[in-house]
């Protein structure tokens, strides 16, 4: 009995107006702090955090019950009470319509390039896709829309699925290099390069671990070239010939000044250098490349001796840095200077300075995916655009990003694991027969894009034409035209969603309902009135 | 020498004069082809060299002659003319190394300053306040340089029968006489042959520009306004002056819509100017039905301060006519849903206007009790035409959103506001009908629940500027939404106290 009182007064309590205010507050202070969570944070991130998240979802539970429990406790049927009546029930078919969707709806993408029969769907699910590739066995594992980094904990056969970040930035961090490791070239430097205006930080490496990192870069109109330190003994000699032997099994560096050996010309003016090294004799043609060729004029590409021209890097702005040094070309003369982390060194272009941020001989660099809250800048994902999943198989870590997948050898196994969304098959096949982007007389802006389709299926083939405003409905799909993109071959594809709506009739009801519920309210007040 | 200054000076001004020659009444008629559409060049000359200077008359010139003789330096003539261009950020004053407390540079200085001001875009890696001011200058520099290589507007032009489009650079670069008066002339006949053999719709927009509409409404709310206040009823005077002011404004959208070919509401302009229009006429039905003046004034003061806004809000709404995005593309939607929430911004705006001269005036002289309750009834009338047509436009919306786009509810931030603005209009409605929102604090209330309104209406745009509703998005509007957000809070502070002791006394 007292237990019986305790649930009339709790339901009251949930039918209340006091409760409706109460829900409809904090419902709106969700959403005032998803919009700004939107805005600067993107809409992905936004609906991991709030608008799918399951607090969320619990505040529209809790206004589905007010306003399920607000009708039930006006019943019976009061007469002027009509109009609240089907506003309510309005709202209680609306929620249904949208919980059907939810939980039955389909919501994708479908790529659509020219001429290229498609039937898969990309779904927003993210998904860890395991491919035995000689069993033709796949394994998938949905990943949790989660909107910080999770750790999963899960494994398959060996491989362990670890921790998980919807949003990652890949961050510079310096490992060791492992003692077992031989290494020749072992520095990576980290610089600086800034004026007033611009400041750009980039790393360089000639270990062979740094496989993410290259020797060499173009920045704007500056060519940089990254060099063992011994080389900048012979550069910076300035010989004449402008030649420099350099060994790569050592580092070790010469000039043919020093060795006495003769720059010769061959009857038809190619300039050729004669090397003897220990009993073999290269001959070296520097202008047409490093490699030498032997007494039989064969290229020994594996040849550890090779010959630098250093005339073609005396035009145009070249950089050359070896870990603490650089040298460029100046009044006709290439001069080496030191670089450190505590001072600065002038070029001699735009101002620029260039300082070390970081060097070392004894770690390597890597590129490591970090969870980083995304940051949205005109619309667009700035920063955070990158999914990652750490994995261990056996002992070894890997991470593995939505633009990387890993294939491995497992127990002599062939295995792709890859970062993927969710893929569904239609029952049928589209074919994008022509895109067509309309653009506003005059200007480059578009005025319409529209996709000239063939639609596949077991009886036939059909043409359609989707447009804004203007979908597909096909057998329970509707095809909207959504984005469109540049192939390789220069045309245009489209990117058209997909949609399944089954909540889609309760939703137009309880609209319906709503409407002609408010209508109905109003004029029976108005009706009350004028009775009064 | 003197006789040579004296020849010198009468070459240089009969040579600005036939320069000047060059741009006749005619021009400002003349049909050209700009960003997607076929406008007078006054409208355009008049869009743009605002935009540039900040001001419609430069060099005691108006916009046309300006844009003319601009123009003409792609030709080679009008080397000396120029205008300035307008800046206020300080780091940009202090970045083109200008004197303090001069914010004028001409644009010929500008744009040797080019490279500098790109260097200086490419520096900021934070999309702040700074870089946005450094791009819009860099933004005007490009549409001068474009200007003056003729290049900015394209004229009509047939080729084999066939009429195009060229830039006035190509349609000038036919002929080998650079004189101005040869030019003007072979303008005057593709004015004159597209007139024949095409249309001259160009010449609504030309008379719609010229005929300073906005400004007129202003003047005659204005005036029905003070006669309003004056008279303290609405007599037949006050009533005609409203009929004006209804008049005037209608006519002024029914030329937009035949002008732009759609329904008037899609560009921050056209809303502002809608919402007041809208509000101005349910104001007037609902105060014909209530047979209650005070709707009357409350329609006209928040018509009043739309057409403040249209008039002299140049930086923060544009009036320009432009090609809409392709989704918008559909009048039957577009003129349903959009008009449906404008309207419900104009209803929330007469109970906003309502709540604050109740407040205000409180503050003025003490009200009672009785009146209260009075002026609440009529602001709970404007609160239900508001939701409701909100619901109605929200709903609306989603059956648009499903039919265009696939889902009938997405969380994009402007359909998101607007479920704020209606929870939080349901939220005070709900309150009334229990004891928890007394009348007294019902006015206050429904003052700050405007700032909903606000947000969901510019706030989006301005503040917040991502989504899919794109097409308004405009820089520059946080300063206008903070004033008014900060302005509000302090009227309902220093009003609400004052409110609540006379009404516990």
């Amino acid at each position: 009995m007292i237990r019986c009182i305790h649930w009339t007064k709790v339901e009251k309590f949930i039918g209340s107006l006091k409760f409706a205010v109460i829900i409809i507050s904090i419902f709106s202070i969700f959403m005032i702090v998803g919009t700004f969570v939107e805005s600067y944070n993107g809409t992905e991130f936004a609906n991991r955090l709030i608008y799918k998240s399951w607090p969320f979802f619990l505040v529209q539970g809790c206004m589905l019950l007010s306003i399920i429990y607000a009708t039930f406790l006006r019943l019976p049927y009061l007469k002027r009470l009509s109009g609240f009546y089907m506003i309510h029930a309005g709202l209680i078919i609306l929620g249904m319509g949208s919980v059907i969707t939810y939980y039955a709806g389909l919501d994708g993408t479908i790529t659509l390039t020219p001429n290229h029969p498609v039937r898969t769907i990309d779904l927003p699910k993210q998904i860890i896709k395991i491919s035995y590739i000689d069993k033709k066995e796949v394994i998938e594992y949905s990943l949790p829309y989660n909107a910080y980094s999770t750790d999963i904990n899960q494994t398959y056969n060996n491989i362990k699925l670890k921790k998980y970040y919807p949003f990652s930035e890949n961050k510079l961090i310096w490992t060791d290099i492992p003692t077992d490791f031989e290494v020749i070239n072992s520095s990576s430097t980290q610089y600086l390069l800034y004026n007033k205006n611009i400041d750009q930080e980039f790393t360089l490496s000639l270990n062979k671990l740094a496989t993410q990192f290259e020797s060499s870069l173009r920045m704007g109109l500056l060519s940089i070239h990254y060099l063992p330190d011994e080389i900048s003994n012979c550069i910076t000699l300035n010989n004449k010939s402008k030649y420099i032997f350099w060994n790569i099994e050592n580092n070790q560096c010469f000039t043919p000044e020093s060795r006495k050996i003769d720059l010769q010309e061959t009857t038809e003016n190619k300039k050729f250098l004669v090397l003897k090294n220990n009993s073999k004799v290269l001959l070296f043609f520097p202008e047409f490349g490093p490699y030498p060729l032997d007494k039989d004029f064969n290229l020994i590409q594996n040849s550890s001796i090779r010959v630098l021209n250093i005339a073609p890097f005396e035009k145009d702005n070249h950089l050359f840095l070896f870990g603490k040094k650089m040298a460029y070309f100046k009044e006709n003369k290439w001069s080496a200077y030191p670089l450190s982390i505590k001072s600065d060194a002038v070029l001699p272009w735009m101002n620029f300075k260039l300082k070390i941020l970081k060097h070392s001989t004894t770690s390597y660099p890597e590129l490591l995916p970090k969870y980083i809250v995304p940051t949205q800048e005109d619309g667009k994902l700035i920063k955070g655009q990158q999914q990652a999943i750490e994995i261990q198989i056996k002992e070894k870590t890997y991470w593995i990003t939505n633009n990387n997948p890993l294939s491995v050898l497992i127990n002599n196994e062939k295995v792709k694991i890859e970062l993927t969304n969710k893929k569904i098959q239609l029952p049928f096949e589209l074919s994008l027969s022509n895109f067509k982007m309309k653009q506003n007389p005059g200007t480059g802006t578009p005025a319409s894009f529209e996709s000239f389709v063939r639609l596949f299926d077991d009886s036939g083939s059909s043409k359609h034409h989707i447009f804004m405003n203007n979908p597909l409905k096909y057998d329970h799909y509707t095809f909207y035209q959504a984005s469109y993109f540049k192939t390789r071959d220069g045309s245009y594809g489209s990117a058209l969603s997909v949609n399944v709506d089954q909540g889609r009739v309760l939703k137009y009801l309880g609209c319906i309902f709503l409407v002609f519920g408010a209508m109905f309210h109003y004029y029976l007040k108005v009706q009350q009135k004028k009775r009064l | 020498m003197k006789s040579f200054i004296i020849m010198l000076f009468l070459f240089l001004a009969t040579a600005q004069a036939n320069e000047k020659h060059f741009c006749k009444p005619f021009i400002a008629k003349m049909p050209i082809q700009q960003n997607g559409r076929v406008k007078p060049v006054f409208v355009h000359a008049s869009e743009t060299i605002k935009f540039l200077t900040g001001k419609s008359k430069n060099n005691n010139m108006n916009a046309v002659e300006n844009f003319c003789l601009l123009s003409l330096k792609s030709l080679g003539m009008s080397k000396n003319f120029d205008i300035d261009a307008n800046i206020d950020h300080v780091k940009i004053l202090k970045l083109l190394n200008m004197k303090e407390g001069d914010h004028k540079i001409p644009f010929s200085k500008l744009t040797s300053l080019q490279s500098t001001i790109r260097v200086a875009i490419v520096g900021q890696k934070e999309n702040g306040p700074y870089k946005k001011a450094l791009n819009k200058v860099y933004n005007k520099i490009n549409i001068y340089n474009d200007i003056i290589m003729g290049n900015n507007w394209k004229v009509p032009y047939w080729n084999n029968e066939k009429m195009t489009w060229i830039s006035f650079h190509e349609f000038t670069k036919e002929f080998s006489k650079t004189d101005s008066r040869f030019i003007e002339q072979k303008l005057s006949d593709l004015n004159q042959k597209y007139l024949t053999n095409i249309n001259d719709a160009h010449l609504l927009e030309y008379n719609y520009a010229k005929s300073r509409l906005p400004m007129i409404a202003l003047l005659l709310t204005l005036f029905c306004l003070a006669a309003l206040i004056i008279k303290k009823d609405v007599t037949f005077g006050v009533l005609s002056l409203a009929v004006m002011v209804i008049i005037a404004q209608t006519i002024f959208i029914t030329l937009r819509i035949i002008i732009s070919g759609r329904a008037p509401i899609t560009n921050m302009y056209e809303t502002v100017l809608f919402s007041g229009y809208g509000s101005l006429v349910l104001a007037m039905i609902i105060g014909h039905l209530k047979k209650e003046k005070l709707f009357l004034f409350i329609g006209l003061s928040y018509n009043l301060c739309t057409l403040f806004m249209l008039n002299f809000s140049y930086g923060l709404i544009s009036g320009s006519i432009g090609p809409l995005v392709p989704v918008l593309r559909d009048n039957f939607w577009l003129s349903t849903h959009v008009t449906c929430i404008i309207l419900s911004y104009g209803a929330l705006a007469l109970s906003w206007v309502m709540a604050n001269t109740v407040l205000i005036k409180n503050k003025i002289n003490k009200i009672t009790q009785k009146e209260i309750n009075y002026y609440s009834e009529i602001i709970y009338t404007c609160l239900k035409y508001g939701v409701i047509l909100l619901g109605a436009g929200i709903i609306l919306g989603g059956v648009w959103a499903d039919y265009s786009w696939g889902r009938f509810w997405g969380w994009d931030p402007k359909e998101t506001w607007s479920l704020i603005v209606i929870c939080l209009y349901v939220a005070i409605l709900h309150g009334k009908y229990t004891s928890w929102i007394a009348p007294k604090r019902f006015v206050p209330l429904t003052a700050l629940a405007f700032l909903g309104v606000m947000m969901a209406w510019f706030g989006v745009n301005y503040i917040l500027a991502s989504g899919l509703h794109s097409y308004g998005f405009q820089e520059g509007g946080a300063i206008f939404l903070g004033s008014f957000f900060s302005i509000q809070i302090l009227i309902v502070l220093l009003t609400t106290k004052k409110l609540n002791i006379i009404l516990n006394s």
